[in-house]
């Protein structure tokens, strides 16, 4: 058939009201009229990928006797029979009940949202966009280059949501990922490396003209082979503990691994340990847990430019912006629906108030599942990068990640970063290449004792968060300030 | 074969394709997925996909483009997708290498893998064999048990213009993971199960081996171990990840080429690890999913990287092998049948561990990422079932435990390889379905393993 969402609802309408008359609690259908993805890469400017992907379907999810089923189909005109599969899907694992699931309270909402954008990149002719990465691509050429990367990935999604509450809401999303690397061998053989995303502070528009900014993305290509030169002649990370000024770009993937998949509430209940893993926050814990010290401020937020911004999450809630940490107190955890009934009786007490508006699907084909939205520090009150700085006695600041590899309850960690500049009695001096470090995760935010202003605070994109059975990579972001961590473990010791 | 609509329309379209002198290659990729997730002793979601994908790649001169489809294919869609990815080829840059066309070498048509019971095998059964592990196994204090189980069927059909072959692949494949988790210490044990066809394990199997882990875990604390050089008897699912890792760091043409692997600089011939390392990918070993050929249409046959610790062979696929001027090894792939060939230590985990003596056990190494990949550096931790060695015997359950080592130090102490083989699924699901198995032996010993850090937790 002609898939109009019209045409669908019309389908979608009374399947629902079938699922609530054979017994459902609760049921939702998500179409996706249009989920299409570009990705455009040149490696040594041999455009290596020049692809488009298009997907259309249909993900319906029923609720049975506090079990979920699931099933989806990309033959519209199989609607009613994946209706049938899901319900059959949602008894058979009713059979083996635990904690009943429940929605809570019925929040009926409707309505449209649409991601800003000047530009749909999708409108811009492939030779167009192709001639912009070649221009970024021979600007990235140089002396002593081996190695040069220049990629960019386009998103467009249109997406219905029906649930049997009456919930009727649609959304346009768009989304917008750039990178620029350069490589090169080291004197002892060693490949270094220096990147860049497009990033932004969080305010501004998703399209074409976001990656079209000078500011955001093609600005740094010069700085990126200057730094690269800086690691080439630099010595290793002498191992030792010292102060760690982190910059967004690495940042925001300290607060991925150690706070946002930590905080996800179905880790904390035991539903990933099979594979992401579980989390060392128990739901009891929730409203006491000293997470970091008084400066710590972390909330789901809702940013204006950002790949975790979408206006309602894939069970029909508005986003809504929240603590997750508030001066260093666990307050708060990425939740949907679904799992707050049981939280909540796990803690013994109410930990959680309503949906943290969490609940993603990464396409028409997986069912949602706990994610991580905007993920955000708040700036604070320690003034620039300079001013933190002046104020570090011994230390290295670090940015961009090269390796993360994290304790499967988030309890610990390892990361190796693209680059370290020494801070010695307040001035920021030589670069270090292979730097490392390592932490437990309580211990290390509770050692973060500055946080940078809003000049410091910058918006990382995140394309590629991997989680969930059947697999679910996710995009999201990251508004992150410049933070100091007292005496951390740097640099491998043999 | 493939449904006949579907080959119909495909082979109608490249044969169109070829009249009008485009030059393209069409890969097919259909999927039935069904999973069962259980959390907190229940099962908490159960899931089924049918999705067909079509990917279209087409070739002018040095210009390419393609463009990928998910949706039921019909004769519109497939004439909308494939001037998409002509449109696409057209814009594109030309590379500065003439690149290799995918041919289809020599027909295929292999349906040997494929189990229609396990295909079809229902979320009742599934949830049935986990109910009767979950009430058997009853240890002391509160826990919970999560996992999933996942079973499908996959279908693979490749063509290109350049011939009138056809390369077919069906198979059925399940990936079953329980973790039994300890709510108050914390502790995860794990027991993992790969098959092929339905009936491949039972749940009595299952209750017996998370039995003979129990008691060390009831009956001893946590065992903080020190950072420094140890030995480690790795378990099977932790060679298989250090296999995967020695194959990624050390043998991928194009990071050889560009001098971004362990290996740079050696050549075949050159010696690398210790001499009980041989490592194949071998479509034939019976452990493995068996892939008979790849996406660039090669036949794929037993190929040998490393032998008696010798390299031998890099992995080349079109592209690396098109800008480097050498032949494609069969390697256009995401899922390749690594096998670390047998030793010659007696089989069973009691003999390695009995020759291990004092030593760290570690099956399971998590959430690994290489700081270095030039280097062969690799960071990692200990997870599920992870024990302390003491004259051989479990005394108490590992604390996670990081390892922090290089592939051809790991490689290069081996001091005994189990001579039983076992498969371990290597399969993801981020995005098609793709079975992946490799073949290693059930433990691997090894000396001077770098521990670099230790959490208070397990
Ligand atoms: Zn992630």
């Amino acid at each position: 058939m002609t898939a109009t969402p019209e045409k669908i609802a019309g389908v979608v309408r009374p399947q629902l009201e079938r699922l609530l008359a054979e017994g459902g609690s609760f049921g939702d259908a998500r179409f996706y009229a249009e989920d299409a993805n570009q990705r455009l890469m040149l490696y040594d400017g041999n455009l290596e990928s020049n692809t488009r992907t298009d997907e259309q379907g249909i993900g319906v999810r029923v609720l049975w006797h506090g079990a979920w089923g699931f099933a989806a189909t990309a033959d519209l005109d199989a609607i009613p029979a994946c209706f049938d599969r899901a319900l059959a899907n949602a008894r058979a694992a009713a059979q083996l009940p635990g904690f009943p699931k429940d929605m809570g309270p019925a929040r009926p909402s409707k309505g449209e949202y649409v991601a800003p954008v000047e530009k749909d990149p999708f409108d811009v002719p492939l030779a167009d966009k192709l001639a912009f990465l070649k221009g970024l691509d021979e600007q990235l050429k140089g002396e002593g280059i081996a190695q040069r990367v220049v990629s960019a990935r386009f998103q467009r999604r249109r997406i219905h949501y029906w649930n049997t509450e009456g919930t009727e809401v649609s959304r346009r999303v768009m989304n917008t990922f750039a990178t620029m690397m350069v490589m090169a061998p080291d004197k002892d053989g060693r490949t270094q490396r220096r990147s860049v995303e497009l990033n932004s502070d969080g305010a501004g528009t998703r399209g074409w003209e976001w990656l079209a900014d000078e500011n955001c993305f093609a600005g740094h290509a010069e700085r990126i082979k200057q730094d690269l030169a800086a690691i080439l002649a630099a010595e290793p990370l002498p191992p030792g503990r010292r102060d760690l000024i982190i910059l967004p770009g690495q940042g925001f993937l300290q607060v991925h691994e150690t706070i946002g998949h930590a905080l996800e509430l179905d880790r904390i209940l035991g539903y990933e340990l099979s594979f992401a893993g579980g989390s060392h926050v128990r739901p009891e814990m929730i409203g006491k847990l000293r997470y970091g010290s008084d400066k710590l401020n972390c909330r789901a937020g809702v940013t204006a430019n950002s790949p975790g911004t979408f206006g309602y999450d894939d069970e029909g809630t508005p986003q809504r912006d929240y603590y997750l940490i508030k001066e260093g107190i666990l307050v708060n955890v990425l939740s949907s629906r679904t799992d707050l009934g049981e939280a909540n009786a796990r803690a013994g007490r109410e930990v959680v108030k309503e949906s943290g508006t969490a609940a993603r699907a990464c396409a028409f084909y997986r069912t949602p599942i706990d994610r991580m939205t905007n993920i955000n520090i708040d700036a604070g009150p320690d003034g620039t990068l300079d001013d933190i700085v002046r104020a570090t006695e011994d230390g290295i600041i670090v940015d961009t990640p090269v390796s993360w590899s994290i304790g499967s309850n988030r309890e610990h960690f390892h990361f190796g970063t693209e680059i370290a500049w020494e801070v010695k009695d307040g001035k920021r001096g030589r670069v270090f290449k292979n730097t490392t470090y390592q932490g437990h995760t309580l211990e290390f935010w509770n050692s973060l004792d500055k946080v940078g202003d809003e000049s410091t605070w910058k918006l990382q994109s995140v394309p590629n968060c991997g989680k969930g059975e059947p697999n679910q990579i996710m995009e999201l972001g990251h508004g992150i300030p410049v933070m100091r961590f007292k005496n951390v473990q740097t640099g491998e010791k043999e | 074969m493939l449904e006949p609509r579907i080959r119909e329309l495909l082979t109608r379209a490249r044969d169109d394709a070829r009249k009008r002198g485009v030059s393209a290659e069409f890969n097919l990729h259909r999927e039935k997925s069904s999973l069962i997730r259980l959390g907190n002793s229940s099962v908490a979601l159960a899931t089924h996909e049918e999705l067909t994908r079509l990917d279209i790649s087409v070739q002018d001169g040095r210009k390419v483009g393609s463009f990928s489809l998910t949706a039921d294919v019909t004769a519109d869609q497939l004439k909308n997708a494939l001037g998409h990815a002509e449109e696409n080829c057209r814009a594109a840059l030309p590379k500065d290498y003439e690149p290799i066309f995918g041919t289809v070498e020599e027909p295929v048509d292999d349906s040997a893998g494929f189990d229609p019971e396990l295909e079809s095998l229902s979320p009742e059964a599934k949830t049935g064999l986990c109910a009767a592990v979950i009430k058997a196994v009853k240890p002391k204090g509160a826990y919970d048990f999560s996992g999933s189980w996942s079973t499908g069927s996959t279908e693979m059909y490749y063509i290109t213009t350049a011939n009138d072959n056809e390369a077919f692949r069906k198979l059925t494949d399940g990936r079953l993971v329980l973790v039994l988790k300890e709510q108050q210490k914390k502790w995860e044990l794990s027991v993992e199960r790969t098959q092929k066809a339905a009936g491949a394990f039972t749940a009595g199997d299952i209750i017996a081996e998370f039995e003979s882990l129990l008691p060390v875990y009831e009956g001893a604390e946590g065992f903080r171990t020190a950072v420094g050089r140890q030995r480690v008897l790795f378990g099977a699912q932790a060679v298989a990840e250090l296999l995967g890792l020695a194959v990624w760091g050390g043998f991928i043409g194009r990071l050889y080429e560009e001098k971004r692997s362990y290996t740079a600089g050696m050549k075949p011939g050159d010696k690398l690890f210790a001499d009980a390392v041989t490592i194949t990918d071998d479509p034939e070993n019976r452990d493995v999913f068996g892939m008979p050929f790849d996406f660039s249409g090669k036949r794929r046959r037993r190929f040998t990287l490393v032998e008696n610790g010798v390299l031998r062979g890099l992995l080349y696929d079109t592209m690396a092998a098109a800008k480097y001027g050498r032949k494609p090894t069969g390697h256009d792939l995401g899922n390749d049948d690594f096998v670390l060939a047998p030793g010659r230590g007696e089989p069973g985990l009691d003999a390695g561990c009995k020759l291990a003596g004092d030593a760290l056990y570690i099956p399971h190494l998590h959430y690994i990422h290489l700081p270095d990949p030039t280097k062969g550096l690799f960071t990692g931790s200990s997870r599920f079932n992870a024990l302390r060695l003491q004259g051989g015997r479990f005394t108490a359950p590992l604390f996670s435990t990081r390892v922090t080592d290089t592939s051809p130090s790991v490689f290069g102490n081996v001091v005994a390889l189990s001579s039983k083989n076992v498969p371990v699924n290597t399969s993801s699901t981020y995005a098609r379905r793709s079975p992946t198995a490799v073949s290693v032996p059930e433990w691997l010993l090894c000396d001077n393993v770098r521990i670099t850090d230790v959490a208070d937790s397990f």
